[in-house]
């Protein structure tokens, strides 16, 4: 085995949302940092978005699918148990590279369920703990969206302007408006106006197949550059296969692979960053004789509670010009009209909807139609392809309904030992079915959803999906006080061993009902932030 | 512009046979309407195909399996539907995929250029949208979140 004689303060694996936020505040605080990325740099002129055929590309080489995709970098995921297909992308910038950039904030009562609404856990931070740290990540992403929204406490006051929220935006707001309903133009992690880092949006559409103008916060473009700058060492294609500990339980470091070859990097730190299902992956990789059930794990709950977001859609058909292929691709408006609990719905928790622009990518439009409800059995091909697309490319709205969803043990992450990545490393497993709570939000908000396009004016409206595929990989290294039944404290802090931490998606108490990356990049500048001002009394190996 | 990609440089070929075969299905799927032209004279066998298929060259064996099942090809589909639904589909992706990237197509439905175009928002744009105070009526609803219960920093 190589070795690295260099041992780094700060070892990240993961250069993705959570690890480039935290290498960026630990590098620039003076700490040595070495990051290791399975994947590497993505060029934004290999994105396919300058191409005709980018919606091809992004079916498959593009796909956020890593078993469709099937690159080196990658590793297989089973999915036979579960109804969820966890998406993700491995590469500097990680998922960010194909998320669509929607920036929400979780709301107050998401990290106080238990307390409100009788189930699941509360979370041991609050909103208000994390507030600083949601606007200091805003400021570094280039967020944009209009402040005062009555959705939020009042301190959401996101750096950039909003962007236009188009006509789709107008028409669905009007819409709204006529039902007294709430909705926010939207928040997106897409700056409107040029930031050190970011060009201002060109409003391509094309924010989910990656942004060719370097207009999309990604953290490849927001973080690592300022965190090398200061010293920090990315190392791409470089595999973690386990953590490594001393006899006194500490972490010393990793052990990655990279072409084939075995190196070890040590470190006085570890910091987990590889997502929802890589994270408890590489903890259970771990094991050893030492720790015989994964690392971290003395509560077994590494893996557990995965938690994802079966979102809902619908679309609706307008007579008038819609042009919804104006981007940005990431919310053009949002409602929280139904978010807050009202048990006489027949659930707790609720959802955010927000409406992206849906005839950017017209292939979809198949699927829409021949699989959408109430449309399926009705004739789309032969003669009347060209007129359904006619009626549908440039005339639809299409809402999203993202449902808050609640942690089972019965739901979780694995690893496969059946299956290898390109290094002979076990693949993931997961095992997911949809809870009660999480189905009855989907099915009464997209009943809602279709009385809102009735309300905007569509002639046609009809639902498209109940169980949408999200890159939300959530909750398997749940944060809390008790070890007993959690895997890291309120600072990401493993329990068992207090020099390794965990900063993603990983750490979610419950999924909340918003997309995660505004929090997952909060926590993790909240553990950066913790690490550099506890630095003294951090314990390491010797 | 040279826009065709040798299909043989991609891992997959077509005869002119093939080729033929191929617009009978094609057009049997888009058989245009509605001011569009079918996919066959949208070149979509001859042109578009071998530019869709390099992008997502995996599919080439569906559209292979199709053109080799004997049969008419609206009966050929009619039973791939019924009973091979995910051929089917794939097939019906890659066709509609070729015909949709064809600039004439894309500029008949009405899309700004043949891929994605600038449109930077004008400086006082987002507030144009909402100048009628359709956005204060939201406002005036007052707070619709629930705040923290027990607030106490930690």
């Amino acid at each position: 085995m190589n070795s690295k004689t260099d041992r780094a303060d700060v070892l990240i694996i993961g250069a993705g949302a959570s690890g480039g936020v935290a290498a960026k505040h630990l590098a620039v605080a003076g700490f040595s940092v070495v990051i290791l990325e399975q994947g590497s740099w993505v060029a934004t002129s290999d994105l396919p978005t300058n191409k005709a055929e980018f919606e091809l590309l992004g079916s498959g080489r593009w796909n956020w699918n890593p078993n469709v995709r099937g690159l080196d970098e990658d590793y297989p995921v089973n999915t036979e148990e579960s109804v969820a297909i966890p998406g993700m992308y491995n590469a500097v910038g990680g998922s960010m590279i194909l998320y669509a950039s929607c920036w929400c904030r979780s709301k107050p009562s998401d990290f106080r369920v238990r307390t409100l609404d009788g189930v699941a856990d509360d979370w041991p931070i609050s909103y208000e703990d994390l507030s600083p740290y949601y606007a200091a990540v805003e400021r570094e992403f280039g967020v944009a969206g209009k402040a005062g929204n009555p959705a939020y406490p009042p301190d959401h006051q996101p750096p950039l302007p909003a962007h236009p929220i188009t006509n789709a935006g107008r028409m669905m707001a009007q819409g709204m408006d006529k039902l007294g309903w709430h909705w926010w133009p939207g928040y997106n992690s897409i700056p409107s106006q040029k930031t050190d880092h970011l060009e201002q949006c060109k409003r391509l559409g094309v924010c989910m197949y990656g942004c060719p103008e370097g207009a999309k916060a990604t953290t490849d473009l927001t973080h690592f550059p300022d965190a090398m700058k200061h010293g920090a060492k990315v190392i791409t294609r470089a595999r973690v296969a386990r953590i490594t500990t001393d006899d006194a339980g500490l972490a010393t470091g990793a052990v990655y692979l990279q072409g084939g070859v075995e190196h070890f990097q040590a470190a006085d730190v570890v910091i987990v960053a590889a997502n929802g299902v890589g994270t408890p992956r590489l903890l259970l990789m771990s094991a050893s004789n030492q720790f015989p059930d994964g690392l971290a794990n003395s509560s077994g709950l590494v893996g557990k509670r995965y938690m994802t977001h079966p979102f809902g859609t619908s679309v609706g058909i307008y007579e008038d010009p819609v042009e919804d292929w104006t981007g940005p691709a990431g919310e053009v408006i949002e409602s929280m009209e139904f978010y807050e609990t009202d048990e006489s719905r027949g659930f707790v928790r609720g959802s955010k909807w927000h409406i992206i622009p849906s005839s950017v990518a017209p292939t979809r439009m198949i699927d829409r139609w021949t699989k959408g409800e109430g449309t399926a059995d009705e004739s789309f091909w032969g003669t009347d392809f060209t007129a359904r697309m006619k009626d549908m490319v440039g005339h639809m709205i299409e809402w999203m309904t993202m449902p808050d969803d609640l942690p089972e043990e019965t739901n979780y992450i694995a690893l496969d030992h059946d299956q290898t990545d390109s290094d002979g490393l076990p693949a993931a497993k997961v095992r997911y079915v949809t809870g009660e709570n999480t189905k009855r939000i989907v099915d009464w908000n997209l009943e809602r959803s279709l009385e809102a396009h009735e309300a905007a004016g569509a002639t046609k409206a009809w639902v498209t999906g109940r169980n949408n595929p999200s890159m939300h990989n959530l909750g398997t290294a749940r944060m809390g006080d008790d070890p007993s039944d959690s895997v890291v404290d309120k600072w990401g802090r493993s329990h068992d061993i207090p020099n390794l931490y965990v900063i993603d998606g990983s750490v979610f108490v419950t999924a909340t009902g918003v997309n995660p990356t505004a929090t997952i990049s909060a926590i993790a500048k909240r553990t950066a932030t913790y690490l550099v001002e506890n630095a003294r009394k951090q314990k390491v190996a010797s | 512009m040279n826009i065709q990609i040798k299909g043989k440089d991609k891992g997959f070929d077509f005869s002119d046979a093939d080729r033929d075969r191929l617009a009978g299905f094609v057009d049997a799927l888009i058989a245009g309407g509605a001011g569009f032209p079918s996919a066959s004279e949208a070149d979509v066998h001859t042109v578009w195909i071998d530019r869709a298929l390099g992008a997502r060259p995996d599919l080439f064996p569906f559209v292979r399996q199709v053109l080799d099942t004997p049969g008419e090809p609206q009966d050929v589909l009619d039973r791939l539907r019924s009973e091979e639904e995910s051929v089917f589909d794939e097939l019906g992706f890659i066709v509609a995929g070729a015909y949709l990237i064809n600039p004439k197509i894309r500029k008949g439905f009405g899309y700004p250029g043949i891929t994605p175009e600038k449109n930077p928002a004008f400086p006082d744009e987002a507030e144009a949208y909402l100048a009628d105070g359709i956005l204060d009526r939201v406002i005036e609803r007052g707070p619709i979140y629930r705040p923290t219960p027990d607030f106490e920093a930690s």
